[in-house]
């Protein structure tokens, strides 16, 4: 073996160096624009030449044969920059379900929407820009799915609170192809779903940190930097340590899915521990955060909204908080007196 | 424009697979059931300062698990320090009564391995794993609670030894425990260097010269109190690692007091009533409770990757207040989400009384083993703030 520095969930500092000079390279040529955000394609050409955009997949299949941990190093990476791209929409969720499936999976810019018993998704992240939609249906007793053009369905453009499409799929499900799948590959589609924004608010929440940590020691007040007063520490120890908590859970989360193939029974309590802890830090970090910041926090100018709207918009989706607490209460109903601690240590 | 540079890590990653652990827990929890079973103890809030129970610290002992780390030839397991977190974690859980060996076993065990002499080490550490010797915190003063450095106890050189002359307070159980480590003053303080000149010393608290004072809890419970020390003879072979290092000696092992799971799990069966009188439709269904759980399971995952650091003998002062400041405030909020939900009509009689035993605890959770205040000090530090 030789020297590689890992990061703490095991992927070589190298490869994370690499991710994110690209990410910081595009960031510096594309400031963020308001309004609805597309998907660039010449962003995903280059990510695509350096083997980032079909990351997990089987190298057999021209994938690059990785795992969850560099693509959380990567979504991570994105998110530390400001940079809205599908890459876990294609990779992590459409894709694999067709590898899972065992439906042939092209070059195409693909999302997944799961469709209801009307045959209507909403806020299907990245409908639009993709080229194709992994389309999942439920007919009488089971699950279908179909890898389909855009063209076969019915896309109405909306977007989340930071302008990513998040748009309404309305698909005729009974003119469509499709083979069967599993409850438990859309269960587990859910769960990676729902992982894939845990992973996202906590890279933005540490990023908050640092930026509070960053302004508070260099703007003077009072003719000292605000980071000398205990009030200032004070409120920002507590995000440090908020950010931290929902680290911790995302990572267990994260970890028992990578050791067990997604398949330990753990995982739907895991996840919704992480997305409840990192729901619930995001409304701590982004209020202290802006507090700290000043009314210059508030503006398009600053780089704070980069991380604050983000880490919002994504603690409410695939779920809200109050869904994932809801499931965590359910859990403990469920365990009882008896059977609680169990259900917190598996 | 290039990106600010990353923060190192607040909290150290986890290292170790949970399942290795499995085993030692199913032992535990069979252990606890039988003993529950056999109406051995009944489960309690905050059970670690207030349930002092010497047979089950006996069966305990027996079972093994106390000083699980002591090496074999002071008569201990040599077990890891993460299989002494994880046999902690699910006696604190359970909310069983070990508070007449805590001290002994978290805090004096790991000083006295670093700290002790070999005379010390053979004499204490044996007892120690037979449960049969208690030990108390001489830590806090009437005049110096947050502000430790301001101690004035002070131990003045006298033939074959020191004569200690000051007043502790807060010693949880001195009025049950053998002995207790003072830090005291060994030489005056110097305004420039306040953490010099102190030194830490092994004390017999049924010796000549040491009175011990009831403070009564606002409950009326006893659990801590005053230890006055008025020419307390404590032979040079009682002298606590090195005269003048007390300050060093002391914050050194903070880490192991402060990131352990009695700094989250306090309330835990307070939780876990409050779930079960929710499923029984005694108190109305809310999800605060699930909020509380994933605070409760993120609490054990990270005081588990910090028990690992611990372990690895890397520093953990700062993750460690990171988990005192949000292990010991969640435990209050249980105790306040289960006061919030109970009702002395609907809910039933054991419920409302742990209800109540908890909120009274409540405000200790949050100062023992250091303020949040000073913790979020000490996090401030550990980001370069200060």
């Amino acid at each position: 073996m030789s020297a590689t520095e890992l990061t703490a969930i095991g992927v070589d500092t190298a490869v994370v160096d690499m991710m994110n000079a690209v990410f910081a390279d595009y960031r510096d040529t594309h400031p963020p624009a308001a309004g609805i955000i597309d998907r660039d394609p010449t962003l995903w050409r280059a990510l695509d030449d350096l083997g980032l955009v079909r990351l997990t997949g089987a190298e057999s299949g021209g994938g690059s044969g990785a795992g969850w941990s560099e693509a959380a190093e990567l979504l991570s990476a994105a998110v530390r920059h400001g940079v809205r791209i599908p890459l876990a929409e294609h990779d992590l969720l459409a894709c694999w379900l067709l590898d899972a499936t065992g439906v042939p999976c092209n070059a195409a810019v693909r999302t997944v929407s799961l469709l209801d018993g009307q045959g209507v998704a909403t806020a299907v992240p990245w409908a639009d820009g993709a080229e194709r939609i992994v389309v999942v249906w439920h007919t009488a007793d089971k699950y279908r799915v179909a890898d389909v053009e855009v063209s076969a369905v019915e896309i109405t453009r909306g977007t989340n609170m930071i302008g990513e499409p998040r748009d309404t799929v309305i698909a005729d499900v009974s003119t469509l192809p499709g083979v069967p799948v599993t409850a438990a590959l859309v269960a587990e589609l859910r769960l990676k779903s729902a992982l894939v924004r845990a992973i996202q608010v906590c890279a933005a929440l540490d990023r908050i940190v640092a930026l509070s940590i960053e302004h508070t020691t260099s703007r003077i007040q009072f003719g000292r930097p605000l980071a000398k007063f205990q009030t200032i520490q004070n409120l920002i120890s507590d995000i440090a340590a908020e950010a931290a908590l929902a680290r911790s859970a995302t990572e267990a989360a994260l970890t028992a899915a990578i050791n067990s193939d997604w398949s330990t029974d753990r995982l739907d309590f895991l996840v919704a521990v992480a997305r409840s802890c990192a729901g619930h830090a995001a409304s701590v970090v982004v209020r202290n955060a802006h507090q700290v910041h000043g009314a210059i926090g508030t503006t398009r100018e600053h780089r704070l909204h980069e991380f604050t709207r983000p880490a919002l918009a994504w603690r409410s989706e695939f779920g809200s908080v109050a869904h994932w607490d809801d499931q965590v209460t359910d859990a403990a109903l469920q365990a009882g007196a008896a059977g609680l601690w169990g259900v917190v240590t598996g | 424009m290039t990106a600010p540079q990353s923060l190192p890590r607040l909290v150290p990653p986890a290292t170790t697979d949970p399942s290795s652990t499995d085993g030692l827990r199913a032992e535990v929890r069979s252990f606890l059931a039988e003993q529950l079973g056999a109406g051995a103890f009944t489960p309690s809030v905050d059970a670690w300062l207030s349930g002092w129970d010497e047979a089950f610290t006996a069966a305990l002992a027996a079972r093994g698990w106390l000083g699980m780390t002591v090496p074999t030839e002071y008569g201990g397991h040599g077990r890891s320090f993460l299989e002494r977190f994880v046999v902690t974690e699910e006696l604190l859980a359970a909310g069983a009564p070990v508070a007449a060996h805590w001290i002994a076993d978290r805090q004096i065990v790991p000083s006295l391995l670093k700290y002790g002499t070999d005379d010390q080490k053979s004499h204490f550490l044996p007892r120690i794993v037979a449960g049969e010797c208690f030990f108390g915190i001489g830590m806090s003063e009437p005049d110096s609670g947050s502000d430790l450095a301001s101690v004035r106890t002070g131990a003045a050189r006298v033939d074959g030894g020191w004569s200690l002359t000051g007043t502790k307070v807060w010693t949880s159980g001195a009025h049950r425990a053998h002995a207790f480590i003072v830090l005291a003053r060994t030489a005056p303080i110097d305004p420039a260097h306040r953490h010099a000149g102190l030194s830490q010393f092994i004390v017999e608290l049924r010796g000549p010269g040491v009175e011990i004072r009831p403070i009564i809890s606002m409950n009326g419970a006893h659990h801590f109190n005053e230890v006055i020390l008025e020419d307390v003879y404590v032979p040079d072979a009682m002298v606590f690692g090195q005269i003048g290092a007390g300050w060093q000696q002391v914050t050194s092992e903070l880490a192991f007091e402060r990131s352990g799971p009695e700094r989250f799990l306090s309330t835990f069966m307070l939780l876990a009533a409050t779930a079960e009188q929710m499923a029984s439709h005694r108190v109305a269904r809310s999800n605060d409770l699930g909020r509380l759980v994933a605070r409760i399971a993120g609490l054990h995952q990270m005081s588990s990757a910090v028990a690992g650091a611990l372990q690895r003998h890397d520093p953990a002062d700062v993750p460690a207040a990171v988990v005192k400041v949000l292990g010991t405030t969640t435990e209050g909020d249980i105790a306040d989400f289960a006061d919030l939900h109970a009702d002395g009509v609907g809910s039933d009689l054991a419920f409302v009384e742990l209800v109540s035993a908890a909120v009274d605890q409540r405000p200790g959770f949050t100062l023992r083993g250091g303020t949040n205040e000073v913790l979020r000090g000490v996090i401030a530090r550990g980001l370069g703030m200060r």
